[in-house]
This record gives structure tokens, sequence and C-alpha cells, in this order.
């Protein structure tokens, strides 16, 4: 029992109550949290880019990294803590981006996309979403009850 | 919003930052001298060891780090010379800077909501990625300067924090009206005075290399610099964001910052150019981090 934090490229799953799962400083990363509320399973993964093909060798190391490789990697982790079949609820929070009106440097909108459409092709689509935006999120999610939360320095905390 | 302490005039709170600026210590003598020459596009390495080996403590420091698991050398580094080449100047001038200057970067950032040490971290990290922008980009500015550029471009938020105290939740909803202004903007608005200002007042304080000064100048605001130095303000300008966009800013003005485009003047980034540096940088950065501050 206790807090997990999700580092960079990383996922997680718990089943135990009192546990808490939390990525620190969410910038254009975006964690995906899946949650399977009858089994009580929580997992959250920490992505950082939309696609492996920029550097196949670190996307088998370490496939949170991406979108494309990270999205399954969760879901294998959720069957390997339980969660066989049910239902499975998704929450995006993160890819936020720099004050940026062209558009150039928009990899939080590119992530975004990405894990949209991955999380498509598993038929799999998100009920809440707390994106975009020019400010960094950190992300808990307890296990027990399933709440979300987030908070950014000088904006507060608010239920995702 | 009600504030605790009495609103301070704008001439009143430049006149105590001033204060606060020359109150700050002097760089030691090994410190300036390693930024003067690093520059310079002429030094050589033996000019490095000759600096760095007056310093005891630095020296040690240095084989200390170039010997750890992350740099992980070959065989046992013995000698300065070798350990300098093994970690790089940039490494070097990080070592020394951050050796010298850690209660100002170690500041816990009240006003910006920000915890000890992260100043630190998003200064490293601005740091490396402006390194990994002028390595894959361009041949004009050396990647030290950039390096030591992106280590200092933020030390005015030491300074200026104070006086943001009790104002950050004015500043972010500045930020989030959507009008387009930014973070400096805001803390211009609301104390008369940014940190890009306060900074370059301790540079001068620190009598800094000109190049130097003017990154911390106007590192949110490349366009406004001398054209002589504005290539190496926007290689840190775009390594400042990069860090941001990595998580690692400082608290409550994180990606509340404008992107100057005129980069594009200087280099291209290309189309997997921007995902391809992001990756090297997190890479980079944890290594540094873990084996500078393992100790
Ligand atoms: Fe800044
Ligand atoms: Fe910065």
């Amino acid at each position: 029992m206790g807090i997990i934090y999700v580092g960079v490229g990383e996922l997680a799953a718990s089943r135990s109550p009192g546990d808490v799962v939390k990525i620190l400083a969410l910038g254009s990363c975006v964690g995906v949290i899946m949650l399977a509320p009858q089994q009580k399973i929580v997992g959250l993964l920490h992505v950082a880019l939309p696609d492996s093909s920029i550097n196949a060798k670190r996307g088998i190391e370490k496939p949170g990294t991406f979108a494309d490789t990270g999205i399954p990697q969760l879901l294998n982790e959720l069957k390997k803590m339980g969660h066989l079949r049910g239902k499975l609820t998704v929450k995006l929070a993160g890819g936020a981006s720099i004050m940026d009106p062209n558009n150039t440097f928009n990899i939080g909108k590119r992530n975004i996309l990405a894990i949209k459409k991955i999380l498509w092709k598993f038929g799999l689509g998100a009920i809440a979403e707390d994106l975009g935006g020019n400010y960094c999120r950190t992300l808990s999610v307890d296990v027990d009850s399933g709440l979300v939360t987030i908070s950014s320095p000088g904006r507060g905390t608010w239920p995702l | 919003m009600a504030t605790l302490t009495p609103v301070l005039q704008e001439e009143a709170i430049a006149e105590l930052i001033s204060e606060r600026v020359s109150n700050v210590p002097l760089l030691p003598h090994v410190v300036t001298r390693l930024l003067g020459i690093m520059g310079r596009n002429d030094h050589s390495l033996t000019d490095v060891v000759k600096i760095v080996e007056n310093d005891l403590g630095l020296a040690s420091r240095i084989l200390r780090v170039a010997n750890s698991a992350a740099f992980s050398p070959r065989q046992g580094i013995s000698s300065l010379q070798q350990g300098i080449l093994h970690l790089g100047e940039k490494m070097v001038a990080g070592i020394a800077i951050g050796s010298c200057t850690a209660n100002i970067f170690n500041r816990e950032l009240i006003g910006y909501e920000s915890s000890s040490g992260e100043l630190w971290d998003h200064c490293l990290r601005t740091a490396i990625a402006a390194r990994e922008i002028t390595a894959s980009c361009s041949r004009r500015v050396s990647t030290d300067l950039a390096f030591t550029g992106g280590l200092l471009h933020d030390v005015g938020k030491a300074i200026i924090d104070e006086f943001l105290n009790k104002r950050t939740q004015i500043l972010t909803a500045m930020c989030d009206k959507g009008e387009g202004g930014d973070f400096l903007d805001a803390e211009r608005d609301s104390i008369g005075i940014d940190h890009a200002d306060v900074g370059f007042a301790l540079a001068r304080h620190w009598n800094l290399p000109p190049q130097l000064a003017a990154v911390i100048k106007f590192h949110h605001r490349p366009v406004e610099a001398d054209p002589a130095q504005q290539e190496l303000v926007y290689l840190v300008h775009l390594g400042d964001i990069l860090a941001m966009l990595g998580g690692t800013g400082t608290g409550a003005d994180t990606l509340s910052y404008k992107i100057d485009e005129g980069y594009q003047r200087y280099f291209q980034l290309g189309k997997d150019g921007l995902p391809i540096l992001l990756l090297k940088i997190e890479e980079e950065f944890t290594r540094a981090k873990s084996a500078v501050f393992a100790e």
C-alpha cells in the first residue's frame, strides 16, 4: 500500500485498496487511465510520444514511451492483474503545449491523436478528458474509489 | 483577492530587488574564468584543465562524477584531463556552476508554487536541450555556450519569487484568459518587472560574458536580442520550451509562454526532429541528474 509513481514511458497497474497511482508534472506527455470497476483495478500509462517508429529499440525496452506500444502493454498489464472481461473505463489527461498559434510545436496534440486512434482500434474511447492548455498537470488515481484527481501549480485541484 | 502583505509600489519592489541582487555572493574566480573562456571558440582543453586544477574541490568533484556509474567509464579515470574529456566541458561548467550557486538554484519558489530543486532541474534540462538542438541544427554556436546559457537562463526567478508570493493565482489567471499574454507579461503587469530582467541584473552583478547576459535577458523574447547574439538566444529559447514540454518546469509558469518562430531564420528542426530530440533530451537529462546529484 502506498504511492506508485509512474515515470515517463512507464506504466503501472494496481488492485490494492489504499494505493494511489500518480504521475508528476505532465507537460506534453499524456496520462492514460484505465479503470476496471468490477475488479477494482487501476492502470496508468505515461506516454511521451506518438509513434515508436522513430526508435523501435526504445519501443521494445520501454513500450510505455509511445502511444502505439504503450496502450497494448497497459491492456496486457490489466489482464495480468485479473481484468479478463467486463467494463473498462478510460480517461485521459495532459497533452499540454506552449503558446503556439501555428501548432508547430504541438507534440501534445500529436500524442492525443495517436492515443485516441489506438484506443479506437481496441474498441475503447475516453469517457472523460482534461487535455491541452498551457500548463502542467499532476495526476493521481485512488485505487479504492477509482477517483481521478488533477492538480496544477497556481491553478488548484479538480476531479476528472 | 486578499493579500497578507501590504501591496508594495512598483518602485519599492524595484529597489528591494536591486538590493537583493547586490547581496548575492559573487561567483568564485574559477567559475567566472571557466564561463569566460567557454564563450570563446578558440579555447583548448588545456585551458579548461589549467583553470579547474586550481580548485581542488571542483577537480575532485569532476573526477567523482566522471567515474560514476551514469557516465560508465570503461576504466577508472584518474587524471583531470581524462575526466573533463569524458564528461565534456559542458558538464564541467554545470558542475562548477551547480556547486557554487546551490543556495540560489535550490530555493523553493513559493510564488511559482515550485519546490526546492525544481529550478535547478529545469535549468539543467534546458541546458541539455539547448546543447542537443545546437549539436543537431546549428553550426555557428558553440554547444558549450548553449549549455551554460541554458543553465543560467532562469536565475532571476530565485530573486523575483519573493515578490510574486500570494499573486500566483492572479498570474496564472492572466495567462489562461486566452488574450495572448504570457507569464512574463503577467509578472511585468503585476509587479513592474519580470524574471528575465531580474536575471539580467544578476548577470551584470556577476560580470557574466555578454552572450550569457543576453540569453538571460531575452530568452522569452529572442527577437529583441542583438542580432549578433540572436541565434544563441533562440537556441536557449527552444531548449527552455522543450524542457517544459517534458514536464520539467518551475510550477505555475510551466508552458505559459509564447514561442517565437523566428528561430526558423537560423535553423530547422525537421518533421521527426522534435520527437527525436525530446527522447534524446529525456535520456540525457536522466543520466546527468543521477550522476551529478547521486552524491
Ligand atoms: Fe524564463
Ligand atoms: Fe525556463
